[in-house]
């Protein structure tokens, strides 16, 4: 006897996505992660009696994008750890696994929908960074209109740029991180193993500049091989090249872009493919 | 489809589970053969670890099996395909606890498929038929255990179908609920579903299954009808009016006439649940057909 094939569904998975999104925000994630966002902006704003002038704006930019970073990352790893065992904790992964779905459907499913709740936590920081700046350059233009007689100093269109790559990175962090979670038996592990990794791809372009050229060959190999399994985060670091030189250069954010997507798909697979073997 | 197929067919099932990181091995079933045919209410039975839910979860596809060769209407159970038919509840259900009622079964409908103009049709339906509608709109973390288990159900029957797979779907729900339970699973028998299920009422098992297998752990020790399994062959009982003593005498005489004996006089007793059923009422719930739901809530603005 045969029984129709149960396609892989893009439907089905925006399914889980949308699900997953909403127990973010019906948990009430969205009001911390909007608190989070506006606090950290308006921290920036006790900076102000520095008044350096334009170069204040430089200084709100990468206060900015630090705390970005910073609290992006951490927030990508408790996430993703914690809307996926929510569903293997309290078991309602057996009841939708009893469905005819595939695993790839429910691994990239969970995926998307940190990563649209990530999405909303970096436009929320981004969006409410650029109100500010804007805000103080008007402020800054009437004080010292010697400073902009060019009109206005930030490119607003870059800072975009490097908001979405590092909504990107944050993308490979949470794939990294249902990777781990897809062998992993608990939430804490996998947080604290995440964050070793995060921590790795952020560093290791320092193991590469120190000895990627020893003459050692084992060594040298050694390293090329961790630079390739652990993504180079400092790639998407291209907050320095804002309002410098021609500012971000569209075909690097497309490699960098392209860079993200390439190892969000390969991690993605090896989640899918652990997570299929895993006893629910 | 030909009529031959079993809904459920297990063949040499053993499933091993590491307990210890030094490898050793518990053996959660064992050998176990066991075919259902279709259209069967079929009972699995067993104490507590005897590997009911392990064999349960590995014909749903999400254990897999050591050895062993398990089909759901044919198909192997670890395909996706095999799970198109199936509908499960799970033992102790536990829902996404900040959808409705209403919405957690429309997203189940959907994951399995229900779309268009059908989708709205079947969710309510189902709802209603598990006699969940007075609070399907309420959060789904604010359930009582029974209404998780008609809510479960309702998730199970959602896209309609063959086979449908419950693990102790009455545990920690009351005479009532559980009495309507059985009730529901009557009438799936009656659309043709085939039914597993688990349970420790043993009394409920027998009023709503055709078979029965007992498991021992993980081992099968006993496999039949109920009929065959505990029906006393060799015995009748005639239920008349309180009889005199000197009426009984005669009628001993009467059998004794005939080569029969009375073997037993005594008086019938109204089961205790039957009893709690007579008397615990729901009201607002015409027919009988409580839902276990909402008996004392209130309109806010009601006034008494
Ligand atoms: N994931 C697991 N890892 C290790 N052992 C397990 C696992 N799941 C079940 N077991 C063991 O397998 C045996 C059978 O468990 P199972 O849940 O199938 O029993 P059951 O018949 O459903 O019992 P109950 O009536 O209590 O629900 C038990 O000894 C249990 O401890
Ligand atoms: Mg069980």
């Amino acid at each position: 006897m045969s029984v129709a094939s149960v396609p892989f569904s893009f439907s089905r998975l925006s399914l889980i996505a949308g699900n997953t999104f909403l127990e973010a925000v019906r948990q009430k994630l969205f009001n911390f992660l909007l608190l989070l966002a506006v606090g950290l902006v308006a921290s920036a704003q006790f900076f102000r009696e520095f008044n350096f002038g334009s170069s204040e704006l430089k200084f709100i930019s990468d206060f900015g994008f630090g705390a970005l970073i910073f609290f992006g990352s951490a927030l990508t790893i408790a996430t993703t750890a914690q809307l996926f065992f929510s569903e293997i904790e309290n078991r309602t992964a057996l009841t939708l696994l009893a469905k005819p779905l595939w695993r790839a459907e429910f691994v990239f499913g969970k995926f998307l929908g940190v990563f649209a709740v990530i999405g909303v936590f970096c436009a929320l920081t981004i969006g409410l960074m650029m109100a500010l700046l804007w805000h103080r350059e008007g402020q800054l233009m009437d004080i010292r209109p010697e400073d902009f007689a060019n009109g206005r100093l930030i490119a607003y269109g870059d800072l975009v740029v490097v908001g979405v790559l590092q909504w990107l990175k944050f993308g490979v962090l949470a794939a990294i991180v249902l990777l781990i979670a897809s062998f992993s038996n608990t939430n804490l592990f996998t947080v604290v193993t995440g964050f070793f990794v995060l921590v790795i791809c952020h560093l290791q372009y320092l193991a590469r500049d120190a000895w990627g050229n020893v003459d050692n060959p084992l060594v040298g190999l050694v390293v090329r091989v961790l630079g390739f399994v652990f993504p180079n985060f400092q790639l998407f670091n291209l907050a320095d090249q804002i309002g410098q030189g021609a500012g971000v250069s569209p075909i690097v954010a497309l490699q960098v872009a392209g860079y993200a997507v390439a190892y969000i798909g390969v991690i993605g697979g090896l989640a899918v493919y652990s997570f299929r073997n895993r006893e629910i | 489809m030909s009529p031959s197929v079993s809904a459920i067919s297990i063949q040499g099932l053993t499933k091993d589970f590491s307990v210890t990181l030094r490898g050793v091995k518990l053996r959660a079933v064992d050998a176990l053969n066991l075919e259902v045919a279709e259209g069967q209410v079929y009972g699995l039975l067993g104490p507590n670890g005897s590997g009911k839910s392990t064999t349960i979860k590995i014909i749903l596809g999400l254990l897999d099996a050591t050895v062993g060769d398990v089909r759901v209407f044919g198909v192997p159970a670890n395909r996706v395909e095999a799970r198109r038919n199936v509908g499960y509840l799970p033992e102790a259900p536990y829902f996404y606890r900040y959808l409705s009622g209403r919405e957690l079964v429309k997203f189940y409908a959907r994951v399995c498929g229900v779309s268009g103009a059908t989708l709205k049709a079947r969710v309510d339906e189902v709802i209603d038929w598990v006699g969940l509608s007075g609070a399907a709109d309420r959060r789904v973390g604010t359930y009582s255990k029974g209404m998780l288990q008609r809510i479960g159900l309702a998730q199970a029957l959602v896209h309609d179908p063959k086979l449908i797979v419950l693990d102790e779907p009455t545990a920690g729900v009351d005479p009532v609920g559980s009495a309507e339970m059985c009730e529901l699973i009557r009438k799936l028998k009656h659309q043709g579903k085939t039914v597993l299920i688990t349970s420790h009422l043993l009394a409920q098992i027998e009023d709503v299954c055709d078979r029965v297998a007992i498991l021992d752990r993980g081992k099968l020790i006993v496999e039949g009808s109920v009929l065959e399994l505990v029906g006393q062959r060799d015995r009748q009982a005639l239920i008349v009016d309180p009889l005199p003593e000197a009426d009984l005498e005669a009628l001993r005489g009467w059998l004794a006439a005939r080569g029969h004996t009375l073997n037993a006089v005594e008086q019938p007793r109204a089961r205790l649940d039957q009893l709690f059923l007579s008397k615990v009422s729901r009201p607002g719930r015409p027919g009988g057909a409580s839902a276990g739901v909402g008996s004392n809530e209130v309109p806010l603005d009601a006034k008494p």
